[in-house]
């Protein structure tokens, strides 16, 4: 034995291998390294490749958004193939294809998972959205029918905004923003992180004057001028526990026009403003369950607030609120509106319908003869509105072997709103909700995806959403996918049961003796509304070329919108109906090109032809619209993004513009300074919005320093 | 008579025929282990004519009071230290330590007898896998430490210049992800150095998380970390392990270099993970072949 010091030799190692032959021990383990490491990137964890994605995801990521120099989520959500973004009055409104420009109430919006359209009038305010740009990684807008995954209201489709994780903003951040037209923002941010978590607070104002004048060059007023807090934290409470909650705080004031201001009346009695106070209050708390690698739950809750207090004076004849023609509108709109047209001594009297119209029509003319045509009285009114929202949502996600995937889930919301104007007193509605989604790698190359919503609304009634999609991934990297949607949304709580009056207080001078008094216009829904409907049909391809560093996405799409409610809500009017259609065929594209180390090529376009029976849904939709931009790195901390936008006739109106982004970082030991400018110009002249509001000049820019220690 | 000139005639055939004289192999290793056990195994199968023993480190002898005509394989840092210490020795060969370990043990010293098999992928090789599998990446994110910076200027030596561009970043302090996000965000894929500080149980989740978050590949930094979520890489198994440790030893251990690393290896890919990224993931055979035509023709 040549070294009698050594203990083993083979036999025993024999031994040894026949019982570890039987462990989990492997022969590579050796080679492998020996420490134990978690699985993280779990199948439940993980995401879609784009090209087996059930439709079509346009992602803004944080670069486009950095270097697009945006101070609006609107603003970039223009870089969205088919999506129309226009302003309206004091708002901005965001529809997918068309619709009313006025009124877009077809999509889901949600931050983090929260949806933000407003419960009762189902409205995006997007200005309003307590989120500051400068804390999203990204936007993802799911293009298409999605009410299997985001529940009623994502009939056209879902605007996701993704905010960054506290761990990954730590350390502060201030900037500072001027320009023309008022601008003046603001942004200032601390995140820390500790052992197992992380917390990010920022505090945010935003300040414009937006538009010059209206259509008539009459100075427009519609200035924003808003601040907000948000505060994100996240823990991990052990390997299979994690806690994320957020709060959101946000106050601000939106100017908007006295549009019961007339010339007639003495102005220093009347406010020429109907100015918003707007405050958004939301508090979410996620709690993400890892039960395996195979399995994973997550329970969300949030409660949300939205306050809007709108109070001007204005002015108006007294006969106006004539309890005897407040009634007879109540009974009879088109009665009242033909003896009025009499007064003005236009079209025959017109005869009471009843015995009962007959008195009041008598009571009326009392009033008349006491109050006269010409004698007015000026008071206070509101448009105030507080809605609340609380939401609960479970979601399982269980990863059967390598091929199956099923993603089901439970959710409970509570909307309610109180607003005398609009309501005259309280509304609520419950919604239940139980989801399914399945994909099936049938094959490597075949997915099969299909999934289902019921979901009952208190105030609606019950409704079955169904989806399924084939995916035929002729390489990893390429795919080719049918998909069929059928989705609904709810009619708000506004369309449904609206009771909307104006109570006017502080009248001066009194009428009738009174010194509160309804104005005699009014509105009551007649309820009894269905659902909007939607069926949808695509065609799409989605590739990644990677040699060339091309990424696209083309979409066919085909869909049509029945039982439409069309309206817009003008106190007087008729109740909504489900008596109108709208359709929208036609494709578009979203292209995504880096070329070479530097350069980067970003292209969507959209072709849409529709149908619509209503006058008010043709006017929004242009036929061809788009984007190119052109982000460069041009080395020594300069960047700049290029982009051209473009549609033939948005809301009727040719709309061109260029905006040109330029950065410059610089590092001084551990702080980040960057400046930058933007210049927007553009190429057209046309007013844009509803309202028709203008600008005086083309062009607009603005600059920002900031700083990040 | 006879029996002296039989014995005489061995002497003059084992003197005169080297190359088949039979080898006392001598595996060392802090502790032995199921899978170090199933090695010896393969490595004794793999050559029949040689004598394989193992011993557990606290059981060696002084290096000194070793044979020279033993080839001593040690597994471990461990081994290397004790090894490192005494100059005289038998022909050893190291094996299971990274860069690293061994920039730590030996600074930039060669020691004679001592050949370093390197266990950690090398950085050329993960590049190559990086061109093949994204070829349109051109930033590579690279974070390193103290301990790892040597690696960065190397790897900066191996990466074709005007195709690759690489971004190292310090990253001093695991705990505050800034850096991390930083990398990320001016990079295309993040390409893992085998240093325990920084890719260890403790920091993968926010390493993968933080990458993925971007739809950002993480490659290496060892095939170990494919299973937690890395995209790929390249590693050793036995047989190729195996295959080079004959190569040496068939060799005069006088012509056996400083170090080296394995010329056999295979690919280890999570193809979940490539799935949901959308990147083709080639059979991981392909992929070997194609990186090997590239080491041959660089």
């Amino acid at each position: 034995m040549p070294f009698p010091g050594l203990a083993k030799s083979l036999p025993p190692l024999l031994l040894g291998l026949t019982l570890c032959s039987v462990g989990r021990a492997h022969a590579f383990e050796l080679f492998l390294g020996t420490t134990e490491l978690p699985e993280i990137l779990t199948a439940t964890r993980l995401q879609q490749a784009p090209a087996a994605v059930p439709g079509s995801i346009t992602v803004l990521d944080r670069e486009l958004i950095r270097t697009s120099g945006a101070r609006e989520i609107t603003e970039l959500l223009r870089l969205v193939p088919g999506m129309l973004v226009i302003p309206e009055g004091s708002a901005t409104t965001v529809n997918y294809h068309g619709g009313l420009g006025a009124a877009a109430r077809r999509l889901q919006v949600m931050v983090d998972g929260r949806s933000v359209y407003r419960p009762a009038l189902a409205q995006v305010d997007w200005v309003d959205i307590p989120v500051a740009i400068e804390d999203i990684e990204r936007i993802e807008v799911f293009r298409g029918p999605n009410t299997v995954s985001y529940g009623a209201n994502a009939l056209l489709g879902v605007i996701n905004i993704i905010t960054r994780q506290p761990s990954d903003s730590l350390g502060t951040q201030l900037s500072y923003t001027t320009g023309k037209r008022g601008i003046e923002d603001w942004y200032a941010r601390h995140g820390f992180g500790w052992d197992g978590g992380a917390m990010r607070i920022s505090l945010s104002a935003f300040d414009h004057d937006r538009f010059d004048m209206d259509r008539r060059g009459n100075d427009f007023p519609d200035s924003q001028r808003l601040s907000r807090l948000n505060l994100r934290s996240t823990h991990e409470l052990d390997s299979r526990h994690s806690l994320d909650w957020q709060l959101a705080l946000k106050s601000g004031t939106n100017q908007d026009k006295n549009y019961e201001y007339s010339n007639d009346y003495p102005a220093n009695l009347q406010d020429s403003r109907a100015d918003v106070d707007a405050r958004d209050y939301a508090a979410s708390l996620r709690w993400n369950i890892d039960l395996s690698p195979t399995h994973r739950v997550y329970v969300q809750g949030a409660v949300q607030h939205w306050e809007r207090i709108q109070e001007w004076r204005a002015c108006a004849p007294q006969i106006y609120f004539s309890p005897a023609l407040s009634q007879l509108y109540g009974q009879s709109p088109s009665y009242v509106n033909a003896l009025i047209a009499y007064a003005s001594g236009q079209g025959a009297q017109p005869v009471p319908a009843t015995p009962q119209q007959m008195t009041l029509t008598q009571q009326l003319m009392q009033d008349l003869s006491l109050l006269g045509f010409d004698a007015y009285t000026c008071g206070l009114l509101n448009a105030n509105s507080r809605e609340n929202r609380f939401d609960l949502e479970v979601q399982d996600t269980l990863s059967i072997g390598d091929h199956l995937r099923l993603i089901s889930g439970t959710s409970y919301r509570h909307d309610a709103v109180t607003s005398e104007t609009y309501f005259d007193g309280s509304r609520s509605k419950n919604i239940a909700r139980v989801f399914g989604h399945l994909e099936w790698y049938a094959t490597s190359e075949w997915l099969l995806q299909g999934g289902a919503m019921y979901e009952h609304d208190s105030m609606i009634g019950e409704s079955l959403s169904p989806r399924v999609a084939v995916n035929y991934l002729f390489h990893p990297a390429h795919g080719i996918r049918a998909v069929y949607a059928e989705a609904v949304r709810s009619p708000d709580m506004f369309e449904e049961s609206a009771d909307w009056r104006m109570r006017v207080r502080n009248l001066q001078p009194a009428v009738l003796g009174q010194g509160s008094a309804y104005l005699f216009l009014s509105s009551h829904a007649q309820g009894g509304l269905r659902q909007e409907h939607i069926v949808s049909r695509e065609l799409g391809y989605n590739g990644h070329f990677a040699n060339l560093g091309l990424h696209l996405d083309v979409r066919l799409f085909d869909e049509d919108i029945t039982d439409l409610i069309t309206f817009w809500p003008s106190l007087g009017d008729p109740s909504p109906t489900n008596d109108d259609r709208l359709s929208f065929h036609g494709w578009e594209s979203d292209a995504n090109w880096q070329l070479g180390q530097s350069d980067r090529l970003r292209l969507s376009y959209a072709y849409i032809e529709f149908q619509a029976t209503h006058h008010y849904d043709s006017e929004l939709t242009p036929r061809h619209s788009g984007s190119l931009s052109w982000l460069r790195e041009w080395g020594r901390g300069w960047n700049s993004n290029l982009t051209y936008l473009g549609a033939d006739s948005l809301n009727e109106n040719r709309f061109e513009r260029l905006d040109l982004h330029v950065t410059k970082r610089f590092q001084m030991g551990s702080t980040g300074i960057e400046l930058s400018g933007t210049w927007q110009q553009r190429l057209d002249d046309n007013p844009l919005g509803g309202r028709n509001t203008n600008y005086k000049q083309r062009h607009v820019y603005w600059l920002s320093a900031g700083v990040e220690l | 008579m006879n029996a002296l000139r039989a014995a005489g005639l061995a002497v003059l055939l084992l003197a005169g025929a080297p190359a088949v004289q039979a080898l006392e192999i001598l595996v060392a290793a802090q502790e032995s282990s199921p899978a170090l056990q199933r090695f010896l195994v393969g490595l004794q199968a793999s050559r029949p004519d040689d004598r394989v023993q193992f011993s557990r480190a606290e059981q060696l002898p002084a290096v000194a009071d070793l044979p020279r005509d033993l080839r001593l394989i040690l597994i471990g840092p461990e081994l290397l230290d004790w090894r490192q210490r005494s100059v005289e020795g038998p022909p050893t060969l190291v094996m299971q330590v990274n860069r690293i370990e061994g920039r730590q043990i030996l600074g930039r010293r060669q020691p004679l007898g001592i050949t370093l098999l390197w266990g950690d992928p090398p950085l050329a090789r993960q590049l190559n896998l990086i061109r093949l599998l994204l070829p349109q990446a051109r930033h590579i994110g690279v974070l390193y430490s103290n301990d790892s910076a040597f690696l960065v200027q190397e790897l900066r030596q191996v990466t074709p210049a005007g195709e690759l561009e690489i971004n190292a970043h310090f990253w001093p302090n695991t705990r505050d992800p800034r850096v991390l996000g930083r990398l990320l965000d001016q990079s295309d894929v993040l390409l893992g150095l085998d240093d325990p500080h920084l890719y260890n149980p403790h920091t993968i989740k926010t390493l993968l998380l933080s990458s993925y978050g971007r739809r950002q590949a993480l490659i290496g930094p060892t095939a170990a970390f494919v299973h937690a979520g890395s995209l790929v890489s390249t590693y050793s198994d036995q047989q190729d392990w195996l295959d080079t440790l004959g190569t040496l030893l068939d060799r005069d251990p006088a012509t056996w270099p400083h170090e080296l690393y394995p010329a056999h290896f295979k690919v280890m890919g999570n193809t979940r993970v490539a799935l949901s990224l959308g990147i083709p993931m080639t059979d991981p055979h392909q992929l070997e072949q194609a990186l090997q035509r590239l080491e041959a023709s660089p």
